[in-house]
C-alpha cells in the first residue's frame, strides 16, 4: 500500500519538511537501517511467523479431529439383549420428546430434542415443498444438508434416524 | 524524489518483487470467479436464501480486495508512463479511497465469515425456528448494517492514517473474530460428536470415521486458509507502525508484495471452499455455461 510510504516518511525523516507523496513500487526507503551485527538470521521473523502459523493450524486440526471422534467401535460387539435395551431406550426418548415427566438426563433430553427438531423440520420442509412450488423443494433438501456440511455428520445421522425412528415415533 | 542518501549493506533485504503478469492473472481470476458467483445467485431464484446472501457478501469482499490490487497496479503503471502526476492532491485522495477499499475488503471478509458461521450455528441449534429467526429481510438488514459499519471503520482508518489508536484495534479485531468463529464451530462439533455417539450405540449403524474427519478437515481448511492469507498482511501493518527501522522488521516488510498476492489467492480459494460446495450453485453454473454455448 502506497499509503504506508507516508508512515516511513513521517517516522524516519522528521527533518525533511516536504514529504513527497509519490506513487512508486519502491514502498520503503530503508532509511538508516543497518544490517550489521545481527545475532539471528535476517529473515528470522518471516521464518518464525510461518512456522508458528503452520504449528497453530496443525494443532487446531488435531483438536478438531479429537472433538469429532465418535465412541469406540467395539460397541458393535455388544450382546443382543443389551442392544435391544439400547434400542428401546433410544426409541423411548424419541417417542416422548416433549414430555417432561420422564426421568432421563437433562442433557440427553435437550440433545435428543434438538435432533428431533432437525428431523421434524426436514419433514416439515418436505411437506411445505410439496404444497408450495416445485422450486424450493430441491432447495429445502439441499439447504438442511448443506448447512451442517462442515460438521459432515448430519446427513448420515438423519438418514439413520429417519429410517429407524420416525415410524416408531408415529406409533 | 526524496530518497535519502545512505549506503546499502550487501546483506540488505531487498524488496521481493512479484512479476506483474502473475499479479494480474491472480487478480483477474479472483474477480471473475467471485463475479460468477454473484451472477449465479442473482439469476437463480432458488438461491435467494440467507445462506447464499452471506456467501455473496464474502464474494463481494473478495472481489474488492482483488480489485484494489489491480487498480493500484494500473495506477502505478500509468504513473510510470507519465499519464498521471506523481505529486497531486487528486492522486492522494484517490490513494486514500483505494486504501479504504482494501481495509473494507478485509473487514467485509471477516464479518462475512462470521455471518456464515452464525447462520450455520442457528440452523443446527435452532433448527425448528430457523426460518423465523433468519428471514430473508433480516439477513439483508444484517448485511446492510455490517457493511455500513465496515465502511465507516475503513474510511476512519484511511483518513487517520495508521495512528496507533487505529492500528491496535484493527489487529486485535482480526484474531478475536477468528477465535469467535472457531468457538461457534467447536460447539457444533461437540453436538455432532454426542449425536454420533448415540448413533454408534445403535445396532444397525456403522461407525463413520470417514465423515468425522471430513468436518475437521473442512473447518481446518477454511480457517487455515483465511489465517494464512491475511495474517501476514496484518503483521506487516503492526511492524510498519511499531518497528520500521529494526532490521528484522525491515526484512519482514520486504516481502510485502508476496503478502498482497496471498490476499488475492484467498479471493480465489474462498469460492471453492464455500460457494462451490453447494450442489445447487454448481448446477446453476452448469446451466449458465450450457446456455451460453
Amino acid at each position: 500500500m502506497s499509503a504506508l510510504r507516508l508512515i516511513s516518511n513521517r517516522t524516519s525523516q522528521q527533518a525533511s519538511s516536504n514529504s513527497d507523496y509519490t506513487w512508486d513500487y519502491e514502498y520503503y526507503e530503508y532509511g538508516p537501517v543497518s544490517f550489521e551485527g545481527l545475532k539471528a538470521h535476517k529473515y528470522s521473523i518471516v521464518i518464525g511467523f510461518w512456522v508458528g502459523l503452520a504449528v497453530f493450524v496443525i494443532f487446531m486440526f488435531f483438536v478438531l479431529t479429537l472433538l469429532t471422534k465418535t465412541g469406540a467401535p467395539h460397541q458393535d460387539n455388544a450382546e443382543p439383549s443389551e442392544k435391544r435395551f439400547h434400542m428401546n431406550s433410544f426409541v423411548a426418548d424419541f417417542g416422548r420428546p416433549l414430555e417432561s415427566g420422564r426421568d432421563f438426563s437433562h442433557q440427553m433430553a435437550e440433545e435428543s430434542q434438538s435432533l428431533f427438531h432437525f428431523c421434524i423440520s426436514e419433514v416439515d420442509h418436505m411437506n411445505k415443498a410439496k404444497d408450495g412450488q416445485k422450486g424450493p423443494s430441491l432447495e429445502s433438501n439441499t439447504h438442511f444438508q448443506e448447512a451442517p456440511r462442515s460438521c459432515g455428520m448430519f446427513e448420515e445421522d438423519l438418514h439413520c434416524l429417519t429410517k429407524f425412528n420416525i415410524p416408531n415415533f408415529v406409533n | 524524489e526524496n530518497i535519502s542518501d545512505f549506503s546499502l549493506n550487501i546483506t540488505d533485504c531487498t524488496q521481493v518483487v512479484v512479476p506483474e503478469e502473475v499479479f494480474f492473472t491472480v487478480a483477474a481470476a479472483g474477480i471473475l470467479e467471485n463475479l460468477l458467483i454473484l451472477i449465479a445467485v442473482v439469476r437463480n431464484k432458488n438461491l435467494h436464501l440467507p445462506m447464499y446472501f452471506f456467501i455473496c457478501s464474502l464474494a463481494i469482499s473478495d472481489m474488492l480486495g482483488s480489485l484494489y490490487k489491480t487498480l493500484e497496479n494500473i495506477f502505478i503503471i500509468l504513473c510510470k508512463m507519465g499519464y498521471l502526476t506523481r505529486h497531486g492532491d487528486f492522486e492522494k485522495k484517490l490513494d486514500d479511497a483505494m486504501d479504504s477499499m482494501f481495509i473494507l475488503s478485509l473487514l467485509g471478509s471477516i464479518f462475512s465469515l462470521l455471518a456464515i458461521a452464525a447462520d450455520r450455528y442457528i440452523t443446527i441449534f435452532y433448527a425448528l425456528r430457523y426460518h423465523n429467526i433468519m428471514t430473508l429481510r433480516r439477513a439483508l438488514v444484517i448485511l446492510a448494517i455490517v457493511w455500513t459499519f465496515c465502511a465507516g471503520i475503513s474510511i476512519a482508518i484511511a483518513l487517520f492514517s495508521y495512528e496507533a489508536a487505529t492500528v491496535i484495534p484493527f489487529t486485535i479485531l482480526f484474531p478475536l473474530m477468528m477465535f469467535f468463529i472457531l468457538c461457534l464451530y467447536v460447539h457444533m462439533f461437540l453436538l455432532a460428536r454426542s449425536h454420533a455417539k448415540k448413533i454408534a450405540s445403535l445396532p444397525t449403524s456403522s461407525v463413520h470415521h470417514r465423515t468425522n474427519m471430513k468436518g475437521a478437515v473442512t473447518l481446518t481448511i477454511f480457517l487455515g486458509v483465511f489465517l494464512c492469507c491475511w495474517a501476514p498482511f496484518v503483521l506487516h501493518i503492526l511492524l510498519a507502525r511499531f518497528c520500521p527501522h529494526n532490521p528484522y522488521c525491515a526484512c519482514y516488510m520486504s516481502i510485502f508484495h508476496v503478502n498482497g498476492t496471498l490476499i488475492m489467492c484467498n479471493a480465489i480459494i474462498n469460492p471453492m471452499i464455500f460457494a462451490f460446495r453447494s450442489p445447487e450453485l454448481r448446477s446453476t453454473f452448469k446451466k449458465m455455461f450450457y446456455c451460453s454455448r
